[in-house]
């Protein structure tokens, strides 16, 4: 997952409030698309264990190229959809933060990349397995190679135009100083990439209902619970 | 962190959590105003005062500092040969100079007293502060849903993190690190991940169905009211904001505390 691994004070804040303000504009959608106030409990606690699961696995190193980490948020939105998948990034952000893994002032920036993963993940790969007929590894690996590349270069333009406080350097130095990074971002993508297709293909045997949200339902839906019903009513 | 929030008894752990959240705030405010490296300086020991009058461990501390650094280090490394300022330090390579300039290593040092202050400072905030309170000033801070969610992950990411620890271990203690290359390994872990998900979806449809039919109505039940804070509090936070406002007014208005 590409991250703005930067800690408070790294941008102006005039910056951080910008970011702020368009990563709770995003919310605020995701928010509204899921019933505001009225979200179904089994999706508030789908979302809370994604979280759960996806700050333990952010711990786990994988040792292939000398190590890498991964976040798999464009996973997150195969799983659970674009609007909870961007929770679950918001609140991962806020508990990275609390950790250090990023700056407080860096939640809106993170969550902004990060709800590009969340959503580039569920449409392409919703757009390969039911427009192309994709194997659900391909279309795992391709949805995540894409949102991986494409958030690198979010954050690489995030952190350009925002530049780095106390730097005199311009845009187009510091567009061309995080080029390396961005590159870096995108090798440990392809690694995210790989993972995600063994994982989708993994939930794909054992549990194909899992993925619903993203292939579609291929089956009678089962009934929602009583609390969904009156949610929705 | 739990354990220290939980068990602790200091002088910060007994500080009202709305005092010490709103301290946070201000420090990252000031973090992100102050651009004076001994400003700078200051708030950091500050930070980590704050942190030992917490009987908080600093060796715990200094481990901590590792994820911040290395942050700070691996994009600051990328500005200190290419800020202008006066050359400090150069070396030829493949026909370039790379040259370590004056200006390069402030910018690498203010980063770093930045990261410090405000992630010594909120690990301070976490490690002193009992969950109960921390639950009712997330509920009272984030909208209702990301409370929930936030307050469901806090509880779970423990119980998470050690399931997936142990699968690794089990895996480890079956020879799975003897498994080469790159295929195989990023399978091993898929499917560690894989099945990580799948419990955790088991998880939260059991926990959604025992919510429900315990009449869970959309908010969680608060176990501990927080008072507000106390005259000192006040009188605390209102010291540390007009900091803020005289360095403010330093960095935008009329540099009066400028040294560099």
């Amino acid at each position: 997952m590409a991250h703005v691994h930067l800690e408070d004070g790294a941008f102006t804040i005039e910056w951080v409030a910008i970011w702020t303000l368009i990563a709770a504009a995003l919310i605020a959608i995701a928010l509204y698309r899921l019933g505001g106030y009225a979200i179904p409990t089994r999706k508030l606690a789908i979302a809370a264990m994604c979280v759960a699961v996806g700050f333990a696995i952010f711990q786990i190193e994988i040792p292939v190229f000398g190590g890498v980490h991964i976040n798999l948020t464009p996973l997150f939105g195969i799983l659970v959809g674009p609007s909870l998948g961007s929770l679950a990034v918001l609140v991962i952000n806020i508990f990275g933060s609390a950790i250090g893994h990023g700056g407080w002032g860096m939640i809106g920036a993170n969550s902004i990349v990060n709800i590009v993963e969340v959503f580039l993940g569920f449409i392409i790969y919703r757009h390969l397995r039911n427009t192309w007929k994709a194997s659900r590894f391909y279309a795992a690996f391709s949805a995540t190679a894409i949102a991986l590349t494409v958030s690198a270069f979010v954050a690489l333009v995030i952190i350009s135009i925002s530049g780095i406080q106390g730097s005199a350097q311009g845009e187009a130095e510091t567009f061309a100083n995080l080029l390396v990074m961005a590159a870096a971002n995108i090798a440990t993508g392809m690694v995210e990439a790989v993972a995600t297709g063994y994982i989708v293909s993994f939930i794909g045997r054992i549990r194909p209902d899992m993925l619903e949200t993203a292939e579609g339902s291929r089956k009678p839906e089962l009934p929602d619970s009583p609390a969904e019903v009156n949610a929705s009513v | 962190m739990t354990f220290f929030a939980e068990n602790g008894t200091s002088a910060v752990h007994s500080m009202n959590a709305w005092t010490k959240g709103a301290l946070l705030a201000v420090v990252i405010l000031l973090v992100i105003v102050a651009d004076d490296p001994i400003l700078l300086s200051v708030l950091f020991l500050f930070a980590v005062a704050f942190y030992a009058v917490g009987k908080l461990p600093i060796r715990l501390l200094i481990g901590w500092y590792s994820l911040p650094v290395f942050f700070v280090v691996t994009i600051a490394v990328l500005f200190i040969f290419t800020e202008p300022g006066d050359t400090l330090a150069s070396v030829e390579l493949l026909g370039r100079t790379l040259a370590i300039t004056d200006a390069g290593l402030m910018l690498l040092l203010t980063l770093l007293l930045r990261a410090l202050a405000v992630v010594t400072f909120s690990l301070a905030l976490f490690m002193t502060t009992k969950y109960s309170h921390l639950a009712y000033l997330v509920s009272k801070i984030l909208p209702r849903p990301l409370a929930n969610i936030f307050l469901l992950s806090y509880r779970f990411n423990f119980e998470t993190s050690d399931e997936i620890s142990d699968v690794v271990d089990a895996v480890h203690s079956r020879n799975g690190n003897l498994v080469r290359g790159i295929s195989k390994q990023t399978r091993l872990f898929a499917g560690i991940f894989g099945l990580s998900f799948i419990h955790a979806f088991e998880r939260a449809e059991r926990i959604a169905k025992a919510m429900e039919a315990r009449g869970f109505s959309g908010e969680f039940p608060k176990v501990e009211r927080l008072a507000r804070p106390s005259a000192r509090g006040y009188l605390l936070l209102s010291l540390v904001i007009l900091a803020l406002v005289f360095v403010a007014y330093s960095r935008y208005v009329n540099d009066v505390i400028g040294w560099w």
